[in-house]
């Protein structure tokens, strides 16, 4: 199934998917494009390159409510927040980080232990991937054999051109939200053109890339290389890294109280930070930024590969963009792999 | 430009080989022309790495306290830089006999990010640096861009509760990554008192109380001692305008103490020196 609608007509669209459920979506801010829960459909926008930070807040929030509770004399009053979560659309995901979801999910609900919290969530949720158009220089998504217009993972596929967006059901979840919207029409044989035409040079476009063959059992060896000194030598240790990756999930569990009344609460954590491994005994097993940059390469590019046989990258490029230092995750792995 | 950068190599390779300094921290090459990275040159081969170009804005005295004390290390510096050098060696961070500071006569620096010039509306813009050992060119010479507080005209004009607003919006948006504070040279407490957990002093989910617990102790810490480099919101992936606030409680400083930081090795700073005739404004 194949839809269309004028780009003068976004809002009306918009409009129409916040009727079907909470609706996530791009929205311009003063320092970049990111997601956001819609309330008003003019909000919406379709010219960005990529968010500044990854939409893995549709299923992993920063903060996330798990309990309400209220401390007394001698007992506590709580209230489990329901997980009961009301059907989701995510709007306007470019093919990398869609597949972050699908590596996402091999953690959250594939390790042993199912998280509820990601679980509910990503199974009410609609997809609707977005065709990149261009390719930013710290993209290396190629790498991951990731396309710059791959449906893969998307319920929905969306590709703009010049007057319209063209939308195409990938999935029966797609295929339900687009037959149940009005306001689209029927795409034409020429749309359908454009739009399989699109498809095949989003395959075409090319971005940096890496050999992954051979790198987790590298990086394995080299643990305890003078190379990580090196190379963290420039790094600020601050988590924005960690924050804007799709693929970062690392959590922490907090009670935060007023008065005797509070929230228990996951909030994102990050291996860049001192008191992540910080031990109730005062010990801390990472005091050196070199252990913290390694831990968090190897995370993603070797011990997640031994645990979920997938790398925990995307190559979306976010961190490298958005490093105060200029340090690149593309660059750091390649000469790691080298220096052995 | 590229004449710095050649006296640049050239002095690190003369101090490095004469065991003068034990580390350049200088600039190095990114992962493209308009990335470059902090870089520390540790021996003579190290040297050919190093660059220099319009968008080495880094504010490389931040990673002098990494270093034991007593590490005999040669640093480039910027005209803010060198004010920071002054602020450390006042607080005995680093000692003025082991910094060899390679002073950079240059201005006209490029935000990589927005590709922006860094004037004095976002930096403190002296033409050259106070301090230095070695100056690796002309001085440059002065021009009239009016003074670094001029930005703040907008802010101080608004009404109170417009300027509250102004901010909430603004601090809403952190997502406590903390890169202003791993970016500020100045910011070199461990722990950081937001890192604590006995006692807690903010809790650890961004919302607006919790960011400005943060955000004005941070300020106020840096009181009389923020030297207006702009790191902070160069670092900062949501642009919060951090170094409006720094701006503003710096010309207040100066102001009630007429002194500026970081521009004598000689001054004692505002927060930790009395006078008689100084300023009672702060205490109401």
């Amino acid at each position: 199934m194949l839809k269309k609608i004028g780009l003068e007509k976004l809002n009306e669209f918009v409009s129409a998917l916040i009727e079907k459920g909470t609706l996530f979506a791009p929205v311009k801010g003063d320092a970049g494009v990111d997601f956001q829960e819609i309330k008003n459909a003019g909000d919406v926008t379709l010219d960005f390159y990529n968010t500044l930070q990854s939409p893995k807040c549709v299923f992993f929030p920063q903060t996330d409510d798990m309990v309400r509770y209220r401390l007394k004399k001698e007992t506590t009053d709580i209230e489990e927040i329901s997980l009961d979560f009301e059907p989701r659309i995510a709007f306007g995901i470019r093919p990398c980080d869609v597949k972050s979801f699908e590596i996402m999910d091999k953690l959250f609900t594939r390790g042993g232990i199912v998280d509820p919290y990601w679980e509910s969530r990503r199974k009410n949720t609609t997809i609707m991937g977005y065709a990149f158009d261009a390719v930013d220089p710290a993209d290396f998504y190629g790498a991951f054999g990731i396309h710059a217009a791959d449906t893969t993972g998307s319920d929905v596929f969306m590709v703009k051109g010049e007057k319209n967006l063209l939308l195409k059901a990938i999935t029966e979840k797609g295929e339900k939200l687009l037959s149940s919207v009005d306001t689209l029409e029927d795409a034409l044989e020429e749309d359908r053109k454009y739009f399989e035409e699109r498809l095949k040079k989003g395959a075409e476009l090319e971005t940096r890339t890496l050999s992954l063959e051979g790198v987790a059992g590298k990086l394995r060896d080299m643990f305890g290389s003078p190379y990580w000194e090196k190379v963290a030598a420039p790094c600020l240790n601050c988590g924005v890294c960690t924050f804007v990756c799709p693929t970062c999930h690392c959590f922490d569990i907090q009670d935060e109280t007023l008065f005797g009344e509070g929230t228990r609460r996951k909030i994102w954590d990050s291996c860049m930070f001192t008191d992540f491994t910080l031990e109730a005994s005062g010990h801390n097993p990472r005091t050196q930024k070199s252990q913290r940059l390694r831990q968090r390469v190897n995370h993603k590019f070797s011990y997640y590969v031994t645990n979920f046989e997938v790398t925990s990258c995307v190559g979306c490029g976010r961190c490298t963009r958005s490093c105060p230092v200029n340090i690149d995750i593309l660059t750091v792995v390649e000469e790691a792999v080298e220096s052995v | 430009m590229k004449d710095i950068e050649n006296r640049l190599k050239q002095e690190a390779k003369r101090l490095l080989e004469s065991g003068e300094a034990e580390v350049v921290l200088a600039y190095g090459r990114g992962y493209d022309e308009k990335h470059p990275m902090p870089y520390a040159a540790k021996a003579v081969s190290d040297v050919d790495n190093i660059v220099f170009d319009e968008y080495c804005t880094f504010n490389m005295t931040r990673y002098l306290t990494e270093y034991p004390l007593g590490t005999k290390i040669a640093i480039a510096v910027k005209s803010c830089d060198s004010r920071t050098l002054i602020v450390l060696m006042q607080e005995e961070k680093v000692k003025r006999e082991d910094i060899v500071i390679l002073g950079i006569p240059y201005r006209d620096m490029i935000d990589s990010k927005t590709g922006k010039a860094i004037d004095n509306s976002t930096a403190c813009n002296l033409p050259n640096p106070v301090l230095y050992d070695i100056l690796l060119g002309d001085e440059v010479t002065e021009r009239d861009d009016g003074s670094p507080y001029d930005v703040l005209k907008e802010l101080e004009e608004m009404e109170l509760d417009v300027r509250w607003e102004f901010w909430s919006k603004e601090f809403s948006k952190c997502i406590r990554c903390y890169a202003c504070r791993k970016a500020c040279p100045m910011c070199y407490c461990d722990p950081c008192f937001i890192d604590q957990s006995q006692p807690r002093w903010a809790d650890k989910s961004p919302s607006l109380e919790s960011n400005l617990m943060f955000h004005l102790t941070r300020f106020y810490h840096l009181a009389g001692r923020c030297i207006d480099c702009g790191e902070c919101s160069r670092a900062c992936p949501v642009d919060i305008p951090l170094h409006l606030f720094h701006k503003k409680v710096s010309k207040e400083c100066e102001e009630m103490f007429d002194q500026v930081s970081g521009m004598s090795l000689d001054d004692k700073q505002v927060m930790v020196d009395f006078k008689m005739e100084d300023s009672d404004e702060i205490l109401l």
